[in-house]
């Protein structure tokens, strides 16, 4: 298993687009990735999901990878929370 | 196995502010002293009754708690001097009490507001008689400070039984949950349900404040069902029954045959009744979870389908003289 924090950097936050676009992207692979924050666990190639945490920029996020293929999944999904889902 | 990692979370404290503006309508809780200390914070769900606190006795004591003054405080407290109220009082206050409830209607002595400004701790009076008010206040601290987990599935309501729905994602738990509110059941929540824990061996679950009854079906995207299909289709909070996960049909997973094993998933520490199903093509999901929702029923209502044949066999095979194994004795003329 693979376990990353991140920190939102988009003035936005984690609006529909990139929620949608980081289901997109956690579908592509096998493994399985959950988003932790403030107690609450959910799955993250689910839409609704990732939109529950309503996460707002400077919040920290924790990602956990687990699968055949967990590695490349963390590092797709990292880099994209790194660009700051291309908003910035 | 559902991970079970980092998804519990408890409160540690609750502001006096919260506490007061959760309760105020449903316990009949006014406001006595000015508006302060409202950031104070309560970190115990207990309560206190600050008798012998009063009296002067102050080793041991729960200070930390929400004080409780019922009558006996109050008839206490009427029969002191003034300098003795004032006394004891200040001695009372000065211990970092979170906030404090004069229950019964009683009314508070100038003192005890004169207190609450110099130390700015609210006091609040409620209507109800202190055993119902302290009864009320637990269960609201208990639930506040009760541990909760958060699980991907969908949540149901089937035939009055709670069922959670769990599985790998795009498994179809949510078109599940559909066709069940299709069928007439009550959708709980889907995709993140929050369960807590409620006394002991009881989990409520319900939805997230953001999320309610929206649900996304896959190809469709996002849908509310409380407008798709009405109040009837929905329902706030529920307990948790029995928990099915769904899963591809494994040739070497082997599947319960019999029923008459009980297994169970725990979550937060009380077992629930947990039954795997496998999904093939031409099986009908929905239909299957009405089942195992009226079994259910059934066993609660004290009867279990696989213990009984379980008897017959045992009966028949004791018995051993009929040979004869067909259910009907002599088929009467009634054909065509």
């Amino acid at each position: 298993m693979i376990e990353k924090t991140v920190k939102i950097i988009n003035n936005a936050g984690l609006h529909t687009r990139p929620a949608a676009t980081i289901v997109k992207l956690a579908a592509h692979y096998k493994s399985e990735f959950f988003i932790h924050k403030d107690g609450l666990s959910i799955n993250g190639k689910s839409i609704i999901g990732v939109m529950t945490l309503a996460a707002a920029k400077g919040s920290s996020l924790v990602l956990t990878f687990e699968g055949i293929d967990e590695e490349e999944a963390a590092k797709k999904i990292m880099d994209y929370f790194k660009r700051g889902f291309d908003e910035m | 196995m559902p991970r079970q990692t980092k998804n519990i979370f408890r409160k540690e404290n609750i502001s006096v502010g919260y506490f007061y503006n959760h309760i105020k309508d449903r316990f009949n809780l006014t406001l006595a002293s000015k508006n302060v200390g409202f950031e104070r914070l309560i970190t115990d769900q207990n309560l206190h009754r600050p008798g012998l606190a009063l009296a002067g006795f102050v080793d041991l004591f729960a200070f930390n708690r929400v004080q409780v003054l019922g009558n006996t405080e109050m008839r206490f407290l009427q029969n002191l001097s003034r300098e003795e109220r004032l006394a004891s009082l200040n001695q009372f206050f000065e211990f970092q009490i979170p906030c404090l409830i004069i229950t019964d209607n009683n009314k508070p002595q100038p003192e005890i507001l004169e207190m609450s400004a110099k130390y700015c701790i609210p006091v609040f009076r409620c209507k109800h008689p202190t055993t119902k008010a302290t009864y009320l206040i637990s269960d609201f601290l208990e639930d506040q400070f009760a541990p909760r987990i958060s699980i991907h599935g969908s949540f149901v309501d089937v035939y009055g039984v709670g069922m959670l729905f769990i599985g790998r994602s795009g498994i179809g738990k949510s078109e599940v949950a559909l066709d069940l509110v299709e069928r007439g059941h009550r959708l709980v929540t889907d995709d993140v349900v929050i369960f807590t824990k409620k006394g002991e061996g009881i989990i409520m679950g319900s939805g997230t404040d953001l999320v309610k009854h929206f649900m996304e079906i896959r190809g469709i995207g996002i849908i509310d069902v409380r407008s798709m299909f009405g109040v009837r289709a929905i329902r706030f909070q529920k307990r948790l029954e029995i928990i099915i996960e769904l899963e591809v049909w494994d040739d070497k997973t082997e599947y319960t045959r019999t029923g008459l094993e009980n297994k169970t998933l725990s979550y937060l520490g009380v077992e629930i009744p947990y039954v795997k199903v496998p999904i093939i093509p031409g099986k009908n999901i929905t239909v299957i979870s009405e089942v195992i929702a009226l079994n259910y029923l059934l066993k609660h209502y004290n009867y279990d389908a696989s213990k009984e044949f379980k008897k017959r066999l045992t009966k028949k095979i004791k018995d051993n003289t009929d040979n004869d194994h067909r259910m009907v004795d002599y088929f009467e003329h009634d054909f065509e």
